[in-house]
């Protein structure tokens, strides 16, 4: 747990104009087999402390490793950012007032998570999940099993009086397995299990995901025997996992007001139909449907309280994600978008847990509707672009054939135009699930969740002629 | 530049040295530790507007030890000797529960040496000099280029390599980076984003000086009203330099490196030696180079960088393997890094390998999801061209590209005499036949 030695520091020297001050630690640890071979044993921490400052709307940051109990060290970093600010002051001279003072509060966010977990524990549900895939499974080519933690502490003073300190932990493991196609080419497969909590909380006994590996196993096998999907537009159910990666990457960062102000195409839609009045977008901030989200987040690192923040509400482009700067541009407010990954990373808008809201519909009903097309159920990486041209990878799915499940098929890619896309979507099912693996990048890495409903839209396949 | 082995931070020695000490004290059988100091200055720019400074202190220690070759390895970023103490039991403790490998080691003894190069100090006026200098530059030769972001850093770092053989190696380098993203806009109408990172050692150049740099802004301005096209054929690609770094660094995953030798899974893991790619393709990693600022002296696990041929005149020559992968296979392991990438330009003129295109496009960027295993791979082409009767035609949008890599490499039947340069790689045009192009 981090000590708050910045509450000594702002006793002593208070703040001069617009600060943020921040001390952080990332934990992580990893521990990798391939093939039976420990690969990957590491643990590490990564700690200290950064100030921002805003002198005319000119900002200076600045941060250092070793963060502690040396008050002169935290005051030499705020030092730093007010000498960032007024170099960058000086040149451009932009003249503009500080933000709009937010009330003062004090808050701590899942301190509880934080507890010892030894790098030991993590090998022995590796081995174990690594074991029964040996023991079970032994045609295969190759057998990956990862597991990563990743549990961020932030502690934030700023100059408005907001103290927050919060602690967001993540723990996954990654299962990959690969076998052979009848042609003897390498097939893979992987799913990735947890997600919010410790590691201990997240995965208390190995058997309870023996079930998981016997159906990832049986899934590939089906792969294995599966056929390239047909290049171009065809009819496709996107399951949860789909729909999530498709609100974060196709439409969340095109309303990402920093985006909106380069040009993106959310810009000129806003307030219009961008998608069939079935579907209702929302980045969440912290709890979703009487539940913790993915990666929670009550205050952003700018000391905005976190809210809901509404995207598109039943087919209408209703809002954008901001910071400070941006929500005051728009005359909009902000709602804890500002986020920042490490220790020595500002703060950038960023999303939190997008989603979209789930619709009425069954999703056997929905593959009942389908006479030609794909269900895809799997993805494993996605791309954005200004245009809302999206694409993402689709590591497993099945055709469709008059209603029915058919074929597995082979990797491929679905792309299009975010917006067009939606507009498609004619059935949305009554069930959202989340995932919580995902990392954003933009300048920086920040984990996100993403979730959503199955939902049915025409889309562009990248298959094989 | 190669030296006398000297460590300019004393600061830096010590924590290696109180390291190597705690290895042996802990009681393991061998070990090895990075540690580095840095200073980063960033000026940054974003929606219309130079808006920050940042400076970041970064100091950095990574453990490894082995005991009965098992390991522990811990990351920190301090070098308080009590933190390094705590991390060492850590990487001590870790060991004790991993499962022995009889292929995990440490780099053995050699000559220590040192290698320097660049500035420590960065200029921050010439920086924002630079800064100001493109945007202005931009607005007047492409006005219709929107910068989203454009930062523009100095890294100074010095980092040492030390382990319980008695090998030393360090390296300090100071480099400037600019990296950004933009897009084309006429009111309303946006092209796909686009972007250019070149990492130098002169902040004085002038940015829109480089052939590079005009070349990917002209085209992205040019890119504001694309068209589709209709149903899927098979066609050629000429793949700009930019994109085949990206490509490259799927070959890399796909065909030569640990992940994919140690499991096997590697199509090409048989083939060393042997034809994988067309006869026109030279393609190497390298660890000095007289263009490529960013080429490092050090190797990631502990031995002094040289140049490595992967693949000769299509021939397979080595694979890109760290000291643990390249005994796990019992193959050689990489003489460098892997992070600086040279594909040998060909003997075809530019206008020239266009125009024996029939029908094909000209893929700025490609925006893919990771090759299968066996290498297939489809993706969006991204900031292209349609090339028709061998001219340049319409720029493209929402057009899908599927292949598979390693056919790819083997249908490459030219490579363009011109060559572009990043300071982190230097690579031509290519043109590979019969990839599947589909539209709507």
């Amino acid at each position: 747990m981090l000590q708050d030695h910045l509450h000594d520091y702002v006793l002593k020297h208070g703040f001069t104009g617009y600060t943020e001050l921040r001390a952080q630690q990332n934990s992580n640890r990893a521990v990798a087999m391939l093939n039976g071979s420990l690969v990957s044993n590491s643990s590490g921490v990564s700690r200290g402390v950064s100030a921002r400052v805003v002198k005319g709307g000119a900002y200076g940051f600045a941060s250092s490793t070793g963060y502690g109990a040396d008050v002169e060290a935290i005051a030499q970093i705020v030092r730093a950012a007010s000498q960032n600010a007024s170099f960058l002051d000086r040149h451009v001279q932009r003249g503009q007032p500080d933000f709009a003072s937010v009330q003062p509060f004090s808050r701590t966010d899942g301190l509880e998570h934080d507890v010892p977990v030894e790098q030991s524990y993590l090998l022995g549900m590796v081995d174990e999940l690594d074991s029964y895939i040996a023991e079970r499974f032994p045609k295969l080519l190759s057998r990956r099993v990862f597991a990563r933690v990743l549990n961020m502490e932030k502690l934030l003073y700023t100059s408005d009086g907001v103290v927050s300190h919060s602690f967001v932990p993540r723990s996954n493991v990654y299962i990959f397995m690969t076998t052979q196609d009848q042609d003897g080419q390498p097939v893979e497969l992987y799913k990735v299990l947890g997600g919010y909590g410790n590691f201990p909380e997240k995965f208390k006994h190995a058997e309870d995901y023996f079930e998981k590996l016997e159906k990832q196993y049986e899934l590939l096998m089906k792969k294995a025997e599966g056929v390239y999907a047909k290049p171009g537009i065809q009819t496709v159910i996107l399951d949860s996992d789909l729909a999530g990666i498709l609100a974060h990457e196709a439409v969340g960062h095109t309303v990402e007001a920093d985006f909106v102000q380069t040009g993106s195409v959310g810009g000129p839609m806003f307030g219009k139909q961008v998608a069939s009045d079935k579907v209702s977008l929302v980045d969440i901030a912290h709890t979703a449907f009487g539940e913790l989200a993915p990666v929670p987040v009550f205050v952003d690192d700018e000391g905005t309280p976190a809210q809901d923040q509404m995207l598109i509400e039943n087919g209408i482009l209703t809002g954008y994600m901001h910071n400070k700067e941006s929500a005051r541009k728009f005359g909009h407010s902000p709602n804890g978008n500002a986020r920042a990954y490490e220790f020595s990373d500002e703060p950038l808008i960023r999303m939190r847990n997008t989603c979209i809201l789930p619709g009425t519909d069954k999703l056997e009903d929905m593959i009942a509707s389908v006479e030609d097309g794909y269900f895809m159920t799997d993805m494993n990486n996605g791309q954005a672009d200004s245009t809302g041209e999206f694409m993402f990878g689709v590591p497993m799915g099945y055709e469709i054939k008059n209603g029915k499940l058919g074929r597995a098929i082979k990797d491929t890619t679905v792309s299009g135009v975010a917006f067009d896309i939606l507009k498609t979507a004619d059935m949305v099912s009554d069930t959202v699930t989340w995932t919580n693996s995902g990392m954003c990048g933009k300048k920086q890495m920040i984990p996100v969740g993403m979730g959503g409903p199955a939902i049915k839209v025409k889309i562009n396949v990248g298959g094989r002629a | 530049m190669k030296k006398a082995f000297e460590v300019k931070d004393k600061a830096i020695l010590d924590a290696a040295e109180l390291v190597l000490a705690g290895i042996k004290a802990v009681g393991a059988d061998e070990g090895e530790t990075w540690v580095s100091r840095s200073i980063l200055t960033e000026l940054y720019y974003e929606l219309g507007k130079i808006s920050m400074v940042r400076t970041v202190f970064s100091d950095k220690v990574s453990i490894k030890l082995l005991k009965d070759k098992r390991k522990g390895t811990v990351n920190l970023n301090s070098f308080d000797p009590a933190d390094i103490k705590q991390a060492v039991v850590d990487a001590w403790q870790a060991a004790q529960s991993a499962a022995p490998d009889e292929a995990e080691g440490i780099a053995e003894l050699q000559d220590n040496a040192s290698f320097s190069s660049g500035e420590k100090t960065p200029d921050l006026d010439l920086i924002y000099q630079q800064l100001t200098d493109l945007l202005a530059d931009t607005r007047q030769d492409f006005p219709k280029i929107s910068f989203d972001s454009i930062g523009i850093e100095h890294n100074y770092s010095e980092r040492l390599y030390a382990n319980t053989n008695g090998v030393r190696l360090s390296e300090d380098q100071g480099l400037y980076q600019l990296s950004n993203m933009f897009m084309a806009k006429d009111g309303d109408l946006t092209s796909s984003f686009n972007y250019f990172a070149t990492i130098y050692d002169d902040p004085a150049e002038r940015v829109t000086d480089s052939d590079r740099v005009r070349r990917v802004l002209d085209e992205t301005q040019r890119q504001i009203v694309t068209e589709q096209i209709e149903g899927s054929f098979v066609g050629d690609l000429v793949i700009t330099p930019g994109c085949l770094e990206n490509i490259l660094w799927y070959v890399g995953d796909t065909y030569l490196q640990d992940g994919a030798m140690i499991s096997g899974t590697s199509p090409w893991k048989d083939k060393l030696g042997e034809q994988v790619a067309s006869p026109l393709v030279n393609f190497s990693l390298v660890a000095e180079h007289p263009e490529l600022p960013a080429a490092s002296n050090l190797s990631g696990d502990g031995y002094v960088a040289e140049n490595m041929p992967l693949i000769e005149d299509g021939v397979l020559k080595n694979f890109s393997l760290s000291r643990y992968g390249a005994a796990k296979t019992g193959l050689k392991r990489s003489a460098n890094s892997g992070g600086t990438l040279v594909l040998g330009n060909g003997e075809t003129p530019l206008e020239e390998l266009i125009a024996g295109v029939e029908k094909g496009i000209l893929l700025g960027r490609f925006s893919g999801g990771e090759p299968s295993p066996a290498g297939d791979l489809s993706g969006v082409a991204k900031n292209s061209f349609l090339i028709e009767n061998g001219k340049v035609t319409k720029p493209l949008s929402e057009v899908m590209i599927a292949g598979n890599l390693g056919d790819m490499l083997r249908d490459i039947v030219a490579v363009s005499q011109e060559c572009e340069n990043s300071g982190y790689w230097l690579l031509p045009w290519i043109r590979v036949k019969g990839v599947t192009i589909s539209g709507k």
